[in-house]
């Protein structure tokens, strides 16, 4: 509690700094002294960087800078989560714990939503509020997608699968943890100035021109993708200097290789959406002209920027998920993993193209018509990858013994749902099928098929797989299968029917819409109440099994990868000996397979 | 194994076939009423011919193996160690890969030149979008609606809409057509249709201009009816129109619509009143001033600029 | 391989020493950053095309752009310095480096007056100028931050021959901003 009342009071402090100081500058201009939005822009940079002084990077770090003592963490027991903790499993617990309180409460808008569409006509909100519950929903929703997994299991997990007792800079990731709490807040705290209306999108010219709640979003993109870039750097260095004797590129688990992949997205594309924000920013509050056409911006550079992120943002959000489905099906179906190098191949494959389909965003933007056939091509052929992992899931269950334990309940759903999401991923990026179905709900129902079916199920594949590592109890197995079923149908029941709004004439983010379409989105609401109920389970399942379920083994699911050899949760340097790798992590059923040795410290001095 | 993997094959050429007639069967689309809208359909229907297979061999393998290989309670030892098969993977990559390239061909390029294959256009129509109802004029006829209620169409004729916008993005889209083009403001955007079925907003709700870009807070209702007519049924209402233009008449201006005309619609605007509660900065965006989205009230809302700059819209126009 | 020096934050078993992991990270750092400053030149292009306004100052433009690559050479022999251990020289260096990077921001706070009278940033050209010379600035301003940071403790003999990492980072920062602004200069003075 003292970390984010240092962190509070520090930010405070800083934004009227900030605020003042342009204040001052627009006095020696001749302005006013509170500049508005200008303010608050200046102010709030200023507050992320006084927040996080205060929450510990002073402490902990900027003092030695100066030459000044740094103060060594000492906090232990639950006490840890709530301060500047550099211990990587500390810092996947905060990512995890955090976004699961936004993916639920970003799930709750929703519901907002899906009431206000149960029927034609207004009926609960009017048309502004309807837009900005959807924008809020979209926004918070994509930082669930891009953080979650790969910062909760990328921080967790990754580094122990790899032998390394933490991740490379200890620091840098606590630092990029606590970007996190005050973006949270900034987004909800829009609504105190109108919300925003322009989907979590925020497109040029409507973005310049809408409510001044806008610019809440537009800092809290900017600043969370500092968190990315961070967290980025972080991943790649650990993963390239940090692997344990013998870990080989060869050898690495396929979850590395995906949080790999994903990692390096997020270091080379984040910066895009970055900038998208400044230049919108800089058009909304400094008078500039990026997008302003009458005075010779364009609005679709914005777009161009904006997808230059965010499509490889998509595969940022579903790699590592899909990293977790492949680990989980491996140990499940006590088999190999399933062509191992060719998933490995698929998965880069997956990020090099990944640079070069943004534009199939833009079919219908009016962008240079034959400028739109390299990006059908790029797109479709980004289906060719992607596909590789299939055959591995496939390959891998095939013959095999399979357990269908929760978490591969969950593994098996992300396989059933990326199918759809992926097939139907082909006919938007067909340019004469896409005229018809761009901003639809079939799009609609193509990402949250991806996003959602991929990643999200294979967030929660990762908390039922991992919770007896990272809490050291099992969870309730019978509840997990009942939520497994009642998340897996009520997802089913509430987008499959979104395919068939879209091809109907139901575009995307509409507070209303023609009579005709009530029936179906009527059922597709109640579908959606029935998925919403479900999470209630998981939230008991999770909170329950924490201090009453069963003591959980070291390796509950016999599996081969590092995380499985070491104690449940693990020391604070993850191993007691350090690791030595000297096989694959996929030896099931072969005789004299082993992954990793302990040799005894017997070389120590 | 070996038939394990002979029954899971002739599972998926079952399901496939199965899966193949519902695809060349089913009747998935709603009215289509241009000649874009069938091959767009087709096209559609292509994607999903070519999908099939991939979808159920996947679905197949998948719930085969579930069935077949799932076991009851801790298996006491572990499946058979196959690691990999590089010709069955080398296979499916050139099997996807060929699919790939084939739906960029097909229906892709394909349908992207069909599309623009023929620039004559009979009948030019520019809409102007704007925060939160469209402008219409058709240079040729010298008519202008602001602030249109509907758009008038004639059937069999090569129509090109070409849009842009005053403010922000929009999106015209007609479902119906299977059409769509953003209004940027700055850019001129267009797109060719071929109307053929005689309909419109009153038979069917997909017979309709919808906003598809959103735009703001009437974005949802930024709509127009769309009705398509017998060519010679059209050049009547041109004539009527241009009539109605030269004497100024602003009464009796009809664009075919009965004022109950737009059934389907009449639960959206009955709502209009509130849109924009919160947004009441926006004062003079107000939707119950600017009927914009007053769709059954088509008679009274055609405004109409006569001798006004707005006219001035054709001169650029092709026709 | 030695486990001797196993405690927290030290990866000693690692194939790696702690110094080739901070390179590691600090590359794939500049390399995010070089991103952004990629993405601002794309956006010249994309708006403007090649126009260039006759009213931009180029021997100014020449001026600065030779003060920043001076101070590159500067930086650098700094760092040859701190490796062999020669403080003064370090210092002296250090603080010539500092003081162009300064003369750099007086010429750039010039440029933006003038320009503010020919195309001002709602224009589209000013929208270009201002960004992309306002967001190398902030770069400059923050590798004079880090520059007086270590001049401060390079004072009081925090670096040696073997001990120089922030040395190193930071001259490797301020080598990254200068070669941005080459391509910057290029693209705003000279296409």
């Amino acid at each position: 509690m003292r970390t984010i009342i240092q962190g509070l009071v520090g930010g405070v402090i800083a934004f009227i700094i900030g605020a003042a100081l342009l204040g001052i500058v627009r006095l020696a201009f001749g302005l006013s002294f509170w500049g508005g939005e200008a303010s608050l822009v200046a102010g709030w940079l200023a507050f992320v960087i006084g927040w996080l002084l205060g929450v510990g990077v002073w402490e902990y770090w900027v003092r030695e800078w100066f030459n000044l003592p740094v103060k060594k963490f000492e906090a232990t027991g639950t006490s840890r989560y709530f301060t500047f903790c550099t211990d990587h499993k500390v810092v996947g617990i905060q990512y995890l714990v955090t976004f699961l309180g936004l993916f639920l409460l970003a799930g709750l808008l929703a519901m907002v939503m899906r009431a206000e569409l149960m029927a034609p006509g207004r009926n609960y909100m009017s048309g502004a509020t309807y837009n900005n519950v959807m924008s809020l929903h979209g926004t918070i929703m994509v930082f669930v997608g891009v953080a979650a997994t790969v910062g909760a299991f990328g921080n967790y997990i990754l580094p122990i699968m790899i032998g390394a007792e933490d991740m490379a800079f200890p620091r840098l990731n606590a630092l990029s943890f606590w970007f996190v709490p005050p973006v949270a807040i900034l987004l909800l705290a829009s609504v105190f100035s109108n919300g925003y209306d322009t989907g979590w999108t925020g497109y040029a010219t409507l973005a310049s021109s809408t409510r001044e709640g806008v610019i809440f979003y537009n800092l809290a993109f900017f600043t969370v993708g500092f968190s990315s870039i961070l967290g980025a750097v972080n991943i790649l260095t650990t993963v390239i200097a940090l692997r344990a004797k013998g870990m080989y590129w060869g050898r690495l688990p396929i979850f590395v290789w995906a949080s790999l992949g994903t990692a390096i997205l997020s270091l080379i594309f984040t910066q895009f959406i970055a900038l998208a924000m400044i230049m919108s920013l800089l058009d909304r509050v400094a008078g500039f002209s990026f997008f302003d056409a009458f005075a010779g911006g364009d609005p679709l550079l914005y777009q161009n920027v904006f997808w230059f992120y965010s499509h490889p943002a998509v595969y940022v959000m579903i790699l590592p998920g899909l990293g977790i489905a492949l680990e989980i099906i491996s140990v499940f179906s006590r088999k190999p993993l399933f062509a191992y190098k060719w998933a490995v191949f698929g998965m880069m494959g997956v990020v090099v193209l990944s640079a070069l389909v943004w534009a199939h965003h833009m079919f219908t933007s009016g962008m240079d018509s034959p400028l739109r056939i390299p990006f059908m091509i790029t797109t479709e052929l980004i289906s060719v990858p992607t596909g590789l992992v299939f055959l591995t899931a496939l390959g891998t269950m095939w013959g095999g013994k399979l357990i269908l334990k929760t978490p591969m309940l969950f593994a098996l759903a992300v396989i059933f749902n990326f199918l759809i999401g992926g097939i139907t991923g082909i006919f938007l990026s067909d340019v004469p099928v896409d005229i018809q179905l761009q901003d639809t709900f079939f799009v609609v129902a193509h990402f949250h098929y991806t996003i959602v079916g991929g990643g999200i199920f294979a967030l929660f594949a990762g908390i039922y797989y991992w919770y007896p590592k990272m809490t050291g109890r099992m969870y309730n197995e019978r509840q997990g299968k009942i939520q497994f079923w009642w998340m897996f149908i009520g997802f089913n029941l509430t987008f499959i029917p979104m395919f068939w709004a879209g091809l109907n004439g139901m575009n995307r983010r509409i507070a209303d819409y023609v009579p005709d379409l009530g029936n179906i989105n009527f059922f597709t609401s109640m579908s959606a109440f029935f998925l919403g109920i479900g999470f209630l389970l998981f939230v008991y399942n999770m909170a329950v099994s924490l201090k009453k379920g069963e003591v959980a083994a070291d390796n509950p699911w016999g599996g081969y990868t590092l995380e499985w050899q070491t104690s449940s949760p693990p020391p604070l340097e993850n191993f007691d000996t350090p690791p030595e790798v000297v096989g694959d992590p996929y030896g099931y059923g072969e005789p004299d397979a082993k992954h990793v040795i302990f040799p005894a410290p017997a070389a120590t001095d | 194994m070996k038939k394990d993997l002979i029954i899971a094959v002739i599972l998926w050429f079952v399901f496939t076939a199965v899966g193949e007639y519902w695809a060349f069967n089913a009747n998935m689309f709603p009215i289509a009423a241009a000649e874009e809208a069938v091959f767009l359909d087709d096209a559609f229907r292509l994607l999903i011919i070519l999908a099939m297979p991939v979808f159920t061999l996947v679905l197949t393998f998948l719930f085969f193996s579930i069935l077949r290989y799932r076991s009851k309670g801790d298996p006491d030892s572990d499946g058979p160690p196959m690691r990999t098969n590089t010709p069955l993977a080398a296979g499916w990559l050139a099997i996807t890969t060929g699919l790939a390239i084939f739906v960029v061909i097909n229906p892709g390029l394909k349908g992207m030149a069909e599309l623009s294959a023929n620039p004559n256009a009979d009948l030019v129509i520019q809409v102007t979008g704007e925060q939160w109802h469209w402008d219409v004029s058709y240079p040729q006829y010298d008519l202008t609606y602001q602030r249109a209620t509907q758009i008038a169409l004639p059937a069999d004729a090569r129509v090109k809409f070409e849009l842009t916008s005053t403010d922000v993005i929009h999106s015209l889209w007609i479902p119906a057509f299977r059409l769509k083009m953003d209004a940027v403001p700055g850019r001129d955007t267009s797109f060719y249709v071929t109307p053929t079925e005689i309909v419109d907003t009153e038979m069917d709700s997909n017979v309709r201009v919808q906003c598809a870009e959103l735009c703001g807070t009437g974005h949802a209702r930024m709509q127009m009816a769309v009705r398509i007519m017998e060519p010679d049924e059209f050049e009547a209402w041109v004539a009527e129109a241009k009539a109605m233009t030269m004497s100024g008449d602003m009464e009796g201006m009809d664009m075919g619509s009965s004022s109950d005309s737009m059934d389907g619609m009449d639960n959206m605007d009955s709502e209009s009143d509130n849109m924009d509660g919160m947004d009441s900065g926006d004062g003079d965006m107000d939707m119950d001033t600017d009927s914009g989205m007053d769709m059954d009230s088509g008679d009274s809302d055609m405004d109409m600029d006569s001798g006004s700059d707005d006219m001035n819209m054709n001169s650029d126009s092709d026709g | 391989m030695s486990t001797t020096t196993v405690h927290h934050h030290h990866q000693s078993e690692g194939n790696y020493s702690k110094l080739t992991t901070d390179r590691v990270g600090l590359w794939l750092f500049l390399l995010s950053e070089s991103m952004l400053f990629l993405g601002l030149l794309s956006a010249r292009f994309y708006l403007a095309g090649t126009f260039r306004p006759p009213e931009l100052n180029q021997a100014l433009g020449v001026g600065i752009t030779s003060i920043l690559l001076v101070s590159s050479l500067t930086m650098f022999r700094s760092e040859v310095a701190i490796r062999h251990g020669d403080q003064s020289s370090f210092l002296r260096h250090l603080l010539i480096t500092i003081v162009l990077s300064i003369l750099f921001l007086g010429g750039v706070a010039y440029e933006w007056s003038q320009a503010f009278t020919h195309f001002s940033p709602n224009t589209v050209f000013g929208t270009i100028f201002f960004s992309m010379t306002g967001m190398h600035a902030l770069h400059v301003l923050s590798g004079i931050f880090l520059m007086l940071l270590i001049y401060r403790n390079g004072r009081s003999g925090k670096y040696s021959e073997h001990n120089h990492w922030s040395v190193e980072a930071t001259a490797k920062y301020w080598h990254m901003v200068d070669v941005v602004w080459v391509f910057f200069y290029a693209a705003l003075y000279l296409v």
